[in-house]
């Protein structure tokens, strides 16, 4: 389960949410214990979502991550999907040593960021990881990224290899962009709870009895 | 559960032994734990234990066979005895009397067999990835390829082919997971059947089934719980915007067997099993005494069926 933010006087100037998705086994549980705690150790698979929470000082700056990880498998989409609202980077993360994990990003995690993200300037990472018996060169990666605008990385949650990197240059992307600024102020959490009010999901069960 | 032995059949270095705890997951932190079931219990406890044994197989007769006319005649007894903890010698057996999963398994002989061997589903591949993860730090699920792994690949492939509009979802291998370490393989496939088709209870397929509609249900009910009943909670985490999808949807999709401690875990399956009505939603307790004891079944199972809930729900 996520950690508890420490301290109730908003010891930071930004906080952001970023989203790691991508087909079920390919790491992102991994990757973000790598980042959070220096740990590698064999995961169970992720039920539906999880989140952990990381703060950071990057270019002067004190900000506070809040790192969603998801279900791969696509039966969790509907839960999943309403994580993608207000996320200011997002990690499409894929196995280079499974083919099929890459071709899904094109053919489903590009399209459901497409239909779900709210942020349109949200910062795009493609993060290959694993590296070893690759199926999917370096090249291949990149030019997926490019086309689409994304950036790119290649690391390894076992060896935690770029692992830092990656989440590093994600954030600097992010204070880079002023729409995505404004977001990780106060702003965005009225604007959240304003749209869960209207989420049609919560409404709409009432008078089951089980 | 006995301390398992180290395979002398199968190649490979064998694993230094590690510390178990009484259900045979390794020890995270030796001689830490605060549960109370890893310290050495006195003498008296486990005559007390004894005496239950003996109660509970009188009650349920040579394999099962005095129990429907028991639970016909005194209900009530079986209930608070459900409530107390069934013993964990009878668990298995008092599982499938009390889901109905028995006489699905008579009814249909030869079924199971046919799903395992001969039928080959969709799922196969996905069913595999998630085996060396589902419970890794039991000693019955970690060796690659052992009994365990294979028995839980064999329920989880049947029971995607029996019933093809679930198929396989993540989470459904730890219900499989927990049914396999009290029974054998068949009969934790007919638990299971007897759970998502409903023999006795209504139905739990919704927590698997496109869209995963039970599992927003319960999300939902669990919301209104939240803040009937703990509205300073609930105004809080709406203040930090947190709803139970973060952390509860783990809870409803496993049926708390997948991050819940061990025994609590048990003794939720006990009563949920048995009193057709979920219990799920009344743990909201855990989080109003939470965490001094709430995580003792002993404390946390009379309050939660103390708790009135809305006929609504």
């Amino acid at each position: 389960m996520g950690s508890h933010s420490k301290g109730r006087n908003k010891s930071y100037d930004y906080s952001f949410k970023i989203l790691l998705i991508g087909d079920s086994g390919v790491g992102k549980s991994s990757l973000l214990l790598s980042f959070i705690s220096n740990l590698v150790h064999d995961l169970s698979p992720t039920i539906g979502v999880d989140f952990k929470v990381k703060l950071l000082t990057i270019g002067g700056k004190r900000l506070k991550l809040t790192i969603w990880d998801t279900a791969g498998q696509e039966r969790f989409g509907t839960l999943t999907s309403s994580y993608y609202r207000g996320s200011h980077g997002i990690i499409l993360v894929y196995d280079v040593t499974r083919r099929e994990t890459f071709t899904n990003v094109l053919d489903i995690w590009a399209k459901e960021v497409q239909l779900y993200s709210t942020n349109h300037e949200c910062i795009k990472i493609l993060l290959g990881n694993k590296e070893t018996e690759r199926a999917v060169t370096r090249e291949e990666g990149l030019a997926l990224a490019q086309e689409h605008k994304w950036f790119f990385l290649e690391c390894s949650a076992k060896t935690r290899e770029n692992v830092q990197q990656c989440f590093k240059d994600l954030t600097l992307k992010v204070l880079e962009v002023p729409s995505l600024l404004g977001n990780g102020s106060a702003v965005v959490k009225r604007q959240i709870l304003a749209q869960k009010k209207l989420d049609p999901r919560s409404s709409g069960t009432g008078g089951c009895c089980s | 559960m006995e301390k398992k032995r180290t395979d002398d059949y199968e190649p490979g270095p064998i694993p230094s032994p590690r510390p178990l705890d009484r259900f045979g997951f390794v020890k995270q932190e030796p001689n830490s734990s605060p549960d109370g079931l890893t310290r050495g219990r006195p003498a008296h406890e486990y005559e007390r234990e004894e005496g239950r044994v003996r109660k509970w197989r009188k009650m349920i007769g040579v394999g099962g066979s005095d129990w429907k006319h028991y639970v016909r005649r005194k209900p009530h007894v079986v209930r608070r005895r459900i409530r107390k903890g069934i013993p964990d010698c009878l668990r298995g057996l008092v599982w499938q009397l009390i889901s109905g999963s028995r006489d699905l398994l008579l009814m249909n002989p030869g079924v199971y067999e046919q799903l395992v061997i001969y039928e080959t589903s969709a799922s196969e591949l996905d069913i595999i990835r998630d085996i060396s993860r589902t419970f890794p730090s039991h000693v019955f699920f970690q060796q690659r390829h052992g009994p365990g792994q294979r028995s839980l690949y064999n329920v989880l492939k049947a029971y995607s082919v029996f019933d093809r509009d679930v198929g396989y979802v993540q989470g459904m291998g730890f219900l499989a997971g927990l049914l396999l370490l009290y029974m054998s393989e068949e009969d934790a496939f007919w638990l299971l059947v007897a759970l998502l088709k409903g023999a006795v209870h209504a139905p739990m397929e919704g927590l698997y089934l496109a869209g995963l509609p039970l599992v927003q249900q319960y999300l939902f009910q669990f919301d209104h719980l939240v803040r009937e009943h703990l509205p300073k909670l609930g105004e809080h985490f709406s203040q930090e915007m947190i709803n139970p999808s973060m952390y509860a949807s783990q809870w409803f999709i496993t049926v708390f067997s997948y991050s819940f401690p061990f025994h609590l875990a048990l003794r939720v399956w006990d009563v949920f099993l048995y009193e057709t009505k979920l219990p799920f939603e009344k743990l909201i307790h855990a989080l109003r005494n939470f965490p001094e004891d709430a995580m003792d079944p002993d404390t946390l199972l009379p309050l939660a069926y103390s708790m009135k809930v809305s006929k609504r729900l």
